[in-house]
């Protein structure tokens, strides 16, 4: 008897450990959102809006904000435009490669805003390298075109449009081949199929990627520093960045306004995305049978030719002419066979002290949120999976939330979070600490949902078995949950590093002397006039990204379903 | 081994009980099956038996051990200390580890001494005929190669009872078969008590030492395989297992010895029986017998055939009737036919005053 009492406590005891790892969770994922909710109601110096209406009402806050929707708007449209060109492509008919196509599409999200924005700036305007090269250069003093809403929006278009490209696919895989066959046999011709029933029965998931970039969009930091900065074009993300920067950590309360002002916004846009979705899913699951597939014909091969020269465009000419400016000897100087240089390679990569710092400081951090957040995802998916309670459905709803919102929304609320540690005299702020654990509630959903479609996957008799066999918990989850899914778990640490890599948002507010990033650091040597080197540091960073894409890819054959967002 | 006993054992989703008050005892050795339709209970009474349920009420115990109790939660013994073995429906089969690990756990768990493992897992491996698989990974084997794994994994720890989950229901028939002998040389050289979960009543009836037909969350009868169809308690039973007919009787008679007399059918049957007023009449196919003098009139209403013989379905005026004949009839044709012993029982669904008016009808 004393020794089966002896035992069920130890069982029990196991499972009293849940809120040990959900409390941590929950406290580093969404305790800096909600401290920024404080502040914007005047935490510390009574309940009060006045102070917030204040901020609101003036007119930088809305110029910022009307230049915030405009040009998010504006580049939503053109990611709708180019994400569901693709979607209705690749999902719907039967052309070929298509492998290769998604993958090429990825890129550029996978691409650091800044560095999209450099490479573009090295497309167009008077000392474009390329142009120069190619004696198409504009006359010396003609403005650089892309700084103006209009390159704003075109920019964050190019960046998104793999957004909207996703949820869509992922709807009209949805819609099955019987339905097009139905319309067909009672005598509707293909445009009319097209319009009466693809068109419609895609709409959500249209409206929910939409939804989705607006948001992207709205927080992108990287794009309209770059090119709206020296234009004096200010968005909600850069004039937070200014006043900051400008003014140190006192104008904190009145940034934290701006922030939830625009983290109001960006949860409007969350909630259209999961009302969309859920009206997606309304009367289509359960329908069994082949997914749609349409034959293009004769069209096939000027269709593929079509978006390989589009992908071209959008992704080959910019990094060719980013490279292009990377090897020459000085900026402002055409590139020939006889005067290229690695001179710039050479010293970001192994001489400038900064240079170094920040590739030290990024992939140390990367590394760093990689490996905490895979030891703590595998735990989390299994109690979200396999012991569901109130708080595990909390935390399964609302860890979308430090990653949905804009990169400076989290910025803020770390800083004010961590400013003074609370019940210590301990400072975070300047330390690579405060960078690291922002970066920890930003990037545990990209881990955790392929990890929670890896466990969801396993057959809960598989750990019974083991029960049975005598292994208790913790034997289970090492030896059963953990190898099972790892294969998951090592994908999402890749996807992880990958962000945390092309991190530029939240470190842009929360850096010091001494703990640069890589994103930082390009924006900084642009902005002082080293674009040669910040071009070559950002052609080192693109080719370090498709690598690890790369891997991703040649792994996706031993990953469960679902796992890599831009796989099956 | 050892013998396993559930009192009064009850557990309710939301309200409605899965398994209700069900009180059974399973001897030492004994391969027992649950038989029943689905949404019986029985695999959430297997599913408590292995502690992956606790029950809302009553006591399960294993060879005298009290693995869990209604009254004492405390005293609740979990899966991995209940020693027992279990053979799931999917197999679950470990897919990252060989035949060999995937075997061998359940040693390493108890933290068995190697050489002592080697041998006993050589020893299971050898015994289900997988000796030369031990290397192969799950994904590489066939359905019953699986199956077996399994069956492997459970048994080489020795447990005191093994469960075994619709083993079979993911086979093909000719595997059914195969792995249907497998099991019973299995429980014939190791003894193991077996409780053994099917909707298959062929699989029940060929396995098993007794069956428990299970209906509602609750055990109707708990017999022999040869019991259930000769003497079946209710006419869920008597339909549910084996083939035949159960037409609505009363008593014309007293019980004797030899049984009662019934009145069914528009005849007078002399039937077998334990109960004096009988509500229905069991009738096999073997019990009904075509013949020219037969008091029985009925219509043959399908035909076909089972290998060896043809199966009968009849039309009487009232009632249905199945037979057997070597030769192929016409369906339409009519025929006499004679009822010889058939089983006469009284059902427990058919209220008390119902069976009130058949015996002063008699």
């Amino acid at each position: 008897m004393s020794v089966r009492s002896f035992a069920t406590t130890i069982s029990r005891s196991q499972d009293r450990l849940i809120p040990l790892l959900l409390l941590p969770v929950a406290l580093i994922a969404l305790g800096p959102i909600l401290r920024l909710l404080a502040e914007g109601f005047g935490f510390g110096q009574g309940l009060t809006l006045s102070h917030a209406t204040e901020v609101l009402g003036r007119d930088s806050t809305r110029i910022a904000l009307g230049h915030s929707l405009l040009t998010a708007g504006a580049g939503t449209v053109i990611s709708v435009l180019i994400g569901a060109a693709f979607a209705f492509v690749v999902a719907l008919t039967d052309i070929r490669a298509k492998a290769a196509l998604v993958f090429c599409l990825m890129i550029p999200m996978m691409i650091p805003p800044q560095i999209t924005a450099l490479a573009w700036m090295q497309v167009t305007g008077p000392s474009s390298v390329l142009l120069k090269t190619l004696g198409l250069a504009p006359p010396l003093g003609s403005p650089q075109p892309l700084y103006s809403s209009g390159g704003i929006a075109l920019l964050l278009g190019l960046q998104h449009a793999s957004i909207v490209f996703l949820t869509l696919r992922a709807g009209l895989r949805l819609i099955p081949a019987d339905l097009v066959e139905a319309a067909r046999i009672s005598g509707a011709r293909g445009p009319r199929v097209w319009a009466q029933v693809v068109l419609p029965l895609s709409l959500p998931s249209l409206a929910a990627g939409a939804a989705m970039t607006f948001v992207t969009a709205l927080g992108n930091f990287g794009i309209p520093a770059m090119l709206g900065i020296p234009a004096r074009y200010s968005t909600l993300p850069t004039l937070i960045y200014q006043r900051l920067v400008s003014m140190g950590p006192s104008v904190l309360p009145e940034v934290a306004v701006l922030a939830l002002l625009i983290g109001t916004v960006a949860i409007l846009g969350v909630l259209a995305n999961r009302l969309l979705l859920r009206r997606r899913a309304y009367g289509l699951v359960g329908l069994s049978g082949r997914p749609l597939s349409l034959s293009l014909g004769r069209a096939r091969l000027p269709v593929e030719i079509g978006f390989w020269l589009f992908l071209a465009a959008i992704l080959v000419v910019p990094l060719a002419a980013l490279l292009a400016t990377s090897v020459i000897p000085a900026y402002g100087v055409p590139l020939s066979l006889s005067n290229a240089t690695l001179h710039a390679w050479h010293e970001v990569l192994f001489r400038q002290p900064v240079t170094l710092r920040a590739y030290g400081n990024s992939l140390l951090l990367a590394t760093a949120a990689a490996v905490i957040l895979m030891a703590v995802a595998v735990p989390l998916a299994w109690v979200i999976a396999r012991r569901p309670s109130w708080g595990t459905r909390v935390i399964d709803t609302l860890v979308d939330l430090p990653y949905a919102l804009p990169g400076v929304v989290l910025a803020i609320a770390c800083i004010l979070s961590f400013l003074r540690l609370p019940f210590t005299q301990v400072t975070l702020y300047g330390t690579l600490t405060i960078i690291l654990l922002a970066y920890l509630s930003r990037f545990l959903v990209v881990m955790l949902r392929p990890v929670q479609a890896a466990v969801g996957q396993l057959d809960p008799a598989m750990e019974e078995a083991a029960a049975a066999a005598g292994a208790r918990l913790g034997r289970r989850l090492r030896t059963i949950v953990l190898p099972l899914a790892a294969p998951a778990a090592a994908a999402g640490a890749i996807l992880v590093f990958l962000t945390a890599v092309n991190e530029l948002t939240v470190s842009a507010l929360l850096w010091a002397a001494g703990t640069e990033t890589l994103g930082v650091v390009i924006f900084s040597l642009e902005d002082s006039g080293d674009t040669v080197m910040a071009a070559a540091l950002a052609s080192s960073i693109v080719g370090l990204i498709v690598l690890l894409m790369g891997m991703v890819q040649l792994a996706a054959p031993r990953l469960p379903k679902g796992c890599v967002p831009w796989l099956d | 081994m050892a013998g396993l006993s559930f009192e009064g054992l009850t557990r309710a989703y939301q309200g409605a009980p899965a398994v209700d008050a069900i009180d059974a005892r399973i001897a030492e050795g004994e391969f027992v099956a649950l038989l029943g339709p689905s949404g019986c209970g029985k695999t959430t009474l297997l599913r408590l038996t292995a502690g992956f349920e606790t029950p809302d009420a009553g006591r399960i115990t294993l060879g005298g051990r009290v693995l869990a109790d209604a009254q004492d939660p405390r005293g609740f013994v979990p899966p991995e200390e209940r020693n027992i073995g279990i053979v799931f429906q999917s197999y679950a089969l470990w897919p990252h580890m060989t035949v060999a690990r995937n075997v061998a756990y359940p040693l390493e768990v108890r933290r068995v001494a190697a050489p002592e493992r080697a041998r006993r897992v050589a020893e299971a491996l050898a015994l289900t005929g997988l000796t030369a698989l031990a290397d192969r990974a799950p994904a590489q084997l066939s359905g019953g190669q699986r199956q077996r794994v399994a069956l492997a994994r459970c048994l080489v720890a020795e447990p005191g009872a093994v469960l075994l989950d619709e083993p079979l229901a993911n086979l093909d028939l000719a595997l059914r078969g195969a792995m249907q002998e497998a099991f019973a040389a299995f429980h014939r050289r190791t003894g193991a008590t077996m409780l053994y979960v099917t909707h298959d009543q062929t699989e029940a009836l060929a396995l098993a030492d007794r069956v428990a037909v299970m209906k509602d969350g609750r055990i109707r009868q708990f017999a022999p395989p040869e019991v259930l169809y000769d003497r079946p308690q209710d006419a869920f039973v008597a339909g549910f297992v084996g083939d035949g007919a159960v037409v609505s009787a009363r008593a014309a008679g007293p019980l004797t010895g030899a049984g009662v007399l019934v009145e069914a059918l528009g005849q007078r049957i002399e039937a077998r029986a334990a109960d004096a007023l009988p509500t229905h009449l069991c009738i096999r196919p073997e019990q009904v017998a075509i013949t020219p003098d037969g008091p029985v009139r009925a219509r043959v209403a399908s035909c076909t055939y089972q290998g060896g013989r043809f199966r009968l379905g009849l039309e009487t005026e009232a009632e249905s009737l199945v037979t057997h004949s070597p030769t192929r009839i016409a369906v339409g044709e009519s025929l006499r036919l004679a009822i010889r012993h058939p089983w006469a029982f009284r059902d427990p669904d058919v209220t008390p005053l119902a069976a009130l008016q058949v015996a002063e009808h008699a």
